[in-house]
């Protein structure tokens, strides 16, 4: 009984709902029922709860959230060029150094920018 | 037209089909020992281990009464609980809740499968195992953001933005500084990972790397320094104040899941997994390392105060992320020298 990677991983996952899955089910039923305005309310300390919870807010630090999205990509191509890494020769390995340099170049001036708060 | 039966399989014969899958070794290392039973034991002993040390760090005692020193207070808080109405805020999204839980759960013990617990002893066997893991990894943030949007409270939703942000910029460091490993081995399988430790330890040769993953780690698992999803004094219990009852639980348990899986992976990468002296078997080794990992987890909750967001965002981006990358040109260099060959798969 050969079973694939991905096979095992699913089996392995399916245990774990076997047995979370039910135990939530157990305290969904073997919890005490009831309702009431003041209980049901948000919890916010002992305050009553002013507004709603689901409005705008404000994203202080979205920049960083940008440069994410950037380097998500880069370093996925990291990984595969750091797989091979010992295997190619000099000649092959310098133009992938040529591309962590420019890349490390935008960053580093992102860094200058946000040591700044004004222009950040 | 009649259809000719099949005849029946026998009682016998059943039995003896269950028994050979019940005892075949993949079914074994899937519920038993590296799989399901480890991490749940593992988790739960970890909630009990982190209460006795930072108790021991305040001068308290901790647990002491289930069981000897307490051992059994993991369960007892289960059993407690279980049986706790689940109070969930009005137009909350209370299934949303209890399903995102579970998915906690889920994502947080599927790390396990491609992890060695000793030689051999791993779910799968998987070429891609590294990036697996780092792929379930960065799945946590989504969860979150849907238990913080779901509890319809303000808490939760604002421990929540912050959990995804940190999240977010801590898992490029977290990338970047396992890259050396890559390079030295040339492979993705964490059990070829352990292999190539056999003579020094990845925590040798790539030292830098090693503190930004420790760091870039603590930052995942929302633990103090790091833990301003979770701020006491500012946001309760951050993105699970709303998670009541055994939700609560389900969350917190995979909260626990996570720092034992992760502590497991650090060992695996960086501290030479299951290898040691052949006076205790492997897997004993590999528990040692790990839960030594997680003390020192503790340890540091128990020691540093909290940053604070901007220090923390920035120093993600600007320290961790250039040490990272001074790892990654160190171990070229080292490779181009020709230093690397004993950690060659």
């Amino acid at each position: 009984m050969a079973l694939d990677n991905w096979s095992l991983v699913a089996i392995f996952e399916i245990v774990v709902f076997l047995t979370i899955f039910p135990l939530l089910i157990f305290g969904w039923l073997m919890g005490a029922k009831g309702r009431h305005p003041i209980r049901d309310a948000p919890f916010e300390s002992g305050q009553t709860p002013m507004g709603e919870a689901r409005r705008r807010y404000m994203m202080q630090y979205y920049p960083y959230l940008i440069m994410f999205v950037v380097f998500d990509v880069v370093a996925m191509f990291l990984f595969t060029w750091g797989l091979v890494f010992s295997s190619i020769s000099f000649s092959q390995d310098y133009v992938f150094l040529i591309f962590l340099i420019i890349l490390v170049a935008p960053l580093a001036y992102a860094l200058h920018l946000s040591g700044k708060h004004e222009s950040w | 037209m009649v259809n000719e039966l099949q005849p029946l399989p026998t009682v016998q014969e059943i039995v003896t089909l269950a028994l050979s899958i019940i005892t075949s070794r993949t079914f074994l290392e899937i519920i038993v020992f590296p799989g399901f039973l480890n991490v749940m034991l593992g988790a739960a002993f970890l909630t009990w281990l982190e209460r006795k040390v930072i108790a021991r760090v305040q001068l308290r005692i901790g647990p002491l009464y289930a069981g000897m020193w307490g051992i059994l207070q993991p369960i007892a808080d289960g059993v407690k609980l279980m049986f706790k109405e689940m109070i969930f805020p009005e137009r909350a999204d209370a299934k949303l809740l209890m399903l995102c839980a579970l998915g906690l759960m889920l994502l947080a013990a599927a790390p396990v499968v491609p992890i060695p617990f000793g030689d051999g002893l791993v779910i799968a066997d998987m070429d891609v195992g590294l990036i697996y893991v780092f792929a379930v990894i960065s799945l946590f943030p989504t969860v979150i953001l849907l238990i913080g949007w779901g509890s319809n409270s303000k808490y939760s939703f604002l421990g929540a933005l912050r959990s995804l942000f940190q999240q977010v910029a801590y898992e490029i460091p977290m990338w970047l500084s396992v890259l050396g490993i890559i390079m030295l081995t040339g492979t993705l399988n964490l059990a070829k990972i352990v292999e190539a430790q056999q003579k020094v330890w990845f925590v040798v040769p790539q030292i830098l790397g090693f503190v930004v993953f420790f760091t870039a780690v603590l930052a995942e698992l929302e633990r103090t320094p790091f833990d301003l999803p979770e701020a006491e004094p500012e946001l309760v219990m951050g993105w699970m104040t709303e998670l009541t009852g055994v939700a609560f639980m389900v969350g917190f348990l995979a909260m626990y899941t996570k720092l034992y899986l992760m502590s497991a992976l650090i060992t695996a990468l960086f501290l030479g997994g299951w290898s040691g002296p052949a006076i205790l078997p492997q897997p004993v080794w590999f528990l040692l390392k790990t839960f030594l990992v997680a003390s020192s987890v503790v340890i540091i909750r128990g020691s540093f105060p909290r940053v604070r967001v901007d220090i923390l965002l920035r120093s993600a981006w600007t320290r961790l992320l250039l040490v990272a990358f001074a790892n990654i040109f160190v171990t070229v260099g080292v490779i181009w020298l020709g230093l690397g060959g004993i950690w060659r798969i």
